[in-house]
């Protein structure tokens, strides 16, 4: 289930423990007053963690968290108030509930599986949206959940305060709370899930050609997510004793994005790190609140100057620091980096499949543009085939069409009998089509191992998938950079780490667009070598796009000539270099005389 | 029946200050990805420059333009100030700034005005009303509806005739290749902030004539809805965000006029509700932008 290295998660969880057990013994010495300060700050924390176990790892920063804090609070505190006081506040509950009153802890487990149920539905509406848009409708979420909390009287006591909660949240209390946040936000991000997940923030289109499905990693974590939240707002209730649908609403749900986003929205870390600078900022500001002298001067009261200070950290933060103050590792990342594995004689297994792959009548049309035209092509399992044409005539767009990344306008796909034109990219990719991109897509800040990693996860079942991602890092030679980030090495150590991507799905077929674009020759050369090996030894078939007319004709079994989204000419090498349309092509009419 | 025309006289007239809010954040968002937070700010030093304007004893007719253009300066002012630093950064970057940009001038105006809701002295002529076959209607609901349209005229011409306006849909819809093609970068996205105020400015004398009075956070509610007007619309797409503005108008005051009293406690969540189920069919928004296709693979 976990995807990094034994000694992060045990260095990353003692860590945890131990610095939360000893904050809390030193602010127990220090009196009621830090252990005050150190409750709150536990419980801010969980939120916090809670909401980068979403936006962290998807990506896709969340306003609407704080109602999930809302729902936990108030299910908690219904399940805990006093009967009688229940009966005399909210007159009109149900029956059941009215006489309903127990100890905190089944009240939390009660509150943070039914926000998670909560969080199930309405992340699949969300899940719907891309991008900004995705964002937006957090916003309106929070609108929603704190427009039903007032308008709810009967159950909520509506605008006013809802009070008489029993405040059973004790230092220790949130300090095990924490614990648990911490260490679920840690072993999330590594998970298999997290993982794909983070694959999918670094480069949507790449992550589903290698078969991870984004939408469902994003349910995931948008529901753990809101478990967290819903345990941080059960535990702020029982501490505060009395709340209101304010508490969850826009000036809380700055407050705590200032901490994860100064922070570093990514990992745990950053979490940490974000709340401790933006709790020590505020506590200090707050005593210059009320006016202050300096020297005899006196200093003026200044409203609003905790708020100002968190806007001035937080545009600090995004012009010098963007990505937060603990970056885009886990200190233990940083302080451990794992040594590359070596001397692992794993193969890639032999595809087993030997149907071809036959596409009819391919079309794609942009607006009034007709990319691709009617174009058949079959492909065979061991077989190199070289799609060439001159620039716009329509090749990465065919390719595109065939791997799923878009949807032909016209025609169909089949693999063997079975229809694969209907498919999505990752089912495609787990169908055993797996491809590389002409713009290179790596998962930039993700390590070399772990981009091949994700793709032997999310194809295949993710069977033996760190063998199989050992033996595609070997294969291409790149073995040497697994521990490396990938959007730090070469060009030609990128394209290379690309295929080794693209082969650890286990393919019958594989998509190259440009591999030795930016190579030079010796690359080339070599790059030819194990692509040749690549179909002798495994049996694969190699769709092949690129303008390296030298290695098409060395490499090709046969080639397909593609022209103002037409197929002009399909055949050897030898017939292609004489056919007089691939000619007139490539270098324009009446060339002769 | 007569019921119904007047909520839609009132569904006209607030649709319109969502559309105009709504076409300000899409002109910005279209060329920068920027979904700028601190639009309501705009607003805001709009309605303070109309206050401070009617106790100078400056004719409310002078105050407008000079309102409007306040809010150009400022939004320009924004731009060079906070923006330009995070002009490539992710979209969340410069979300998370302009969300700082906003709450940093909401305590100075808390700090420097007033945290209080100030008056604002307006021409008694707004407050009067005409019958119009049977209807009363209020002029501030008819001066709401006339800016309005003079604006989307004002805009369409702008952006098919002028070469400023032809170059930020060219930006919107690709801004490297626009580059590309010899247009600069620190103009089209002034222009682009400066129309964005502009609007603004508008929205923010709408908005003051039909309450006469203006505070720190008067901008940021009519902004959130903007927001949601926005991707209603369909995110970056100019046409979408005016749809989306009239559509979410027209909810709201639908709903304050004919849902049941014990369920108006409800308004806001139904009305929002009714948005996500538009939004479930319709992923991309009513009229989705141009560049959502333009991603190279």
């Amino acid at each position: 289930m976990i995807t990094s290295p034994r000694k992060h998660i045990i260095a990353s969880i003692a860590t945890i423990i131990a610095a939360v057990i000893l904050a809390t013994l030193i602010a127990s010495a220090f009196g009621a007053a830090s252990e005050r300060v150190l409750t709150v700050f536990f419980i801010s924390l969980i939120a916090v963690v809670g909401m980068g176990v979403y936006s962290g790892n998807s990506g896709i920063l969340s306003f609407g968290h704080l109602s999930f804090m809302a729902i936990g609070a108030y299910a908690a505190s219904l399940l805990t108030l006093p009967a009688q006081l229940k009966i005399a506040t909210l007159p009109k509950l149900p029956e059941w509930l009215a006489t309903t009153e127990m100890g905190l802890l089944p009240a939390t487990v009660i509150a943070v599986l039914l926000t998670s149920v909560v969080a199930l539905l309405i992340g699949l509406a969300i899940g719907k949206l891309e991008g900004s848009a995705a964002v937006i409708a957090t916003l309106g979420l929070l609108i929603i959940v704190h427009g039903v909390a007032i308008g709810w009287r009967d159950v909520t006591r509506g605008s006013q305060t809802f009070f008489g909660i029993p405040a059973v949240t004790s230092l220790w209390v949130a300090a095990v709370g924490v614990i648990l946040a911490l260490i679920v936000g840690r072993l999330y991000r590594d998970s298999i899930s997290g993982l794909r997940l983070r694959a999918g923030r670094e480069n949507a289109i790449a992550a589903s050609a290698v078969g991870v499905r984004i939408r469902r990693e994003r349910l995931i974590s948008f529901v753990i997510s809101a478990a967290l939240m819903a345990l941080s707002g059960a535990l702020i209730a029982h501490f505060l004793g009395a709340i209101s649908p304010k508490k969850f609403y826009f000036t809380d749900t700055f407050l705590l994005l200032a901490m994860l986003i100064v922070g570093g929205m990514t990992t745990v870390t950053g979490a940490v790190a974000g709340a401790v600078a933006i709790t020590l900022v505020t506590e200090i500001l707050r005593r210059f609140e009320g006016g202050f002298s300096v020297a005899g001067l006196e200093m003026p009261a200044v409203f609003g100057t905790t708020q100002i200070g968190i806007g001035l950290i937080i545009l600090f933060a995004m012009f010098r620091k963007p990505d937060g103050l603990a970056g885009l590792k886990e200190w233990e990342e940083r302080l451990f980096p794992v040594r590359p594995v070596a001397g692992t004689h794993v193969e890639i297994a032999q595809s087993v499949n030997s149907q071809p792959l036959t596409a009819k009548g391919m079309t794609m049309q942009f607006g009034g543009l007709i990319a691709v035209n009617d174009v058949d092509i079959t492909l065979n399992p061991g077989e190199i085939i070289g799609l060439i044409g001159p620039n716009g005539s329509g090749k990465t767009t065919l390719m595109n069409m065939l791997s799923g990344v878009l949807e032909p306008t016209k025609g169909e796909f089949l693999l063997g009998g079975e229809k694969l034109s209907a498919l999505v990219s990752h089912e495609i990719a787990d169908r055993g089509i797996a491809r590389t991109f002409q713009n290179i897509r790596l998962f930039e800040n993700l390590s070399v191992f772990q981009n091949v990693l994700v793709a032997a996860l999310s194809t295949r079942g993710g069977k033996y998938a760190e063998a199989r991602t050992a033996a595609a890092l070997a294969r291409m030679g790149v073995a040497a950079h697994a521990d490396a980030d990938a959007g730090t090495l070469s060009y030609g150590d990128q394209r290379r780490v690309e295929i080794a991507r693209a082969l650890a799905c286990e393919p019958s077929l594989l998509f190259l667009d440009e591999p030795a674009a930016g190579m030079n020759r010796e690359e080339t050369d070599n790059l030819m070598e194990t692509l040749r090996g690549l179909t002798s030894d495994l049996g694969l078939g190699i769709l092949l796009v690129d303008h390296d007319l030298k290695l098409i004709n060395q490499l090709c079994d046969r080639i397909v000539v593609l022209n103002e989204g037409h197929l002009i000419a399909e055949g050897s090498p030898e017939e292609i270099q004489n056919n007089p349309a691939v000619i007139e092509a490539y270098l324009g009419p009446n060339r002769q005389d | 029946m007569d019921l119904l025309l007047q909520q839609t006289v009132n569904a006209f007239a607030l649709g319109g200050t969502y559309a105009l809010l709504a076409l300000g954040l899409a002109v910005v968002f279209s060329i920068m990805g920027l979904i700028n937070f601190a639009h309501g700010e705009l607003m805001t030093i709009s309605g303070y420059t109309l206050m401070y304007c009617g106790i100078a004893g400056i004719s409310f007719l002078l105050a407008v333009p000079v309102a409007i253009a306040v809010a150009m300066i400022a939004a320009v002012l924004m731009e060079r100030i906070a923006f330009r630093p995070v002009r490539n950064s992710s979209a969340a970057t410069m979300l998370v700034t302009s969300f700082a940009v906003s709450m940093i001038l909401q305590v100075l105006f808390q700090n420097f005005i007033s945290t209080r809701s100030q008056p604002v002295i307006l021409p008694q002529v707004l407050s009067d009303s005409i019958t119009l076959g049977g209807l009363v209607i209020g002029l501030n609901k008819i001066a709401a509806i006339v800016a309005t349209v003079v604006m989307l005229v004002f805009l369409d011409i702008f952006m098919k005739r002028q070469k400023t306006g032809i170059a930020m849909r060219a930006a919107a819809e690709d801004f490297n290749v626009a580059r590309l093609m010899g247009i600069r970068a620190n103009t089209v996205i002034a222009g682009a902030f400066a129309l964005s105020g502009m609007l603004a400015g508008v929205a923010a004398v709408l908005w003051v004539s039909q309450r006469s009075s203006v505070d720190p956070h008067m901008g940021f509610l009519p902004v959130v809805k903007a927001f949601i007007a926005a991707i209603l619309g369909g995110l970056g797409s100019l046409r979408g965000a005016v749809a989306g503005g009239f559509l979410l108008g027209f909810i709201e005051i639908y709903l304050a006029a004919f849902l049941p009293p014990e369920m108006q406690e409800f308004r806001e969540p139904i009305g929002l509700s009714i948005v996500v189920v538009v939004l479930l069919f319709r992923p991309n928004g009513l009229i989705p932008a141009a560049s959502l296709k333009s991603e190279k693979v």
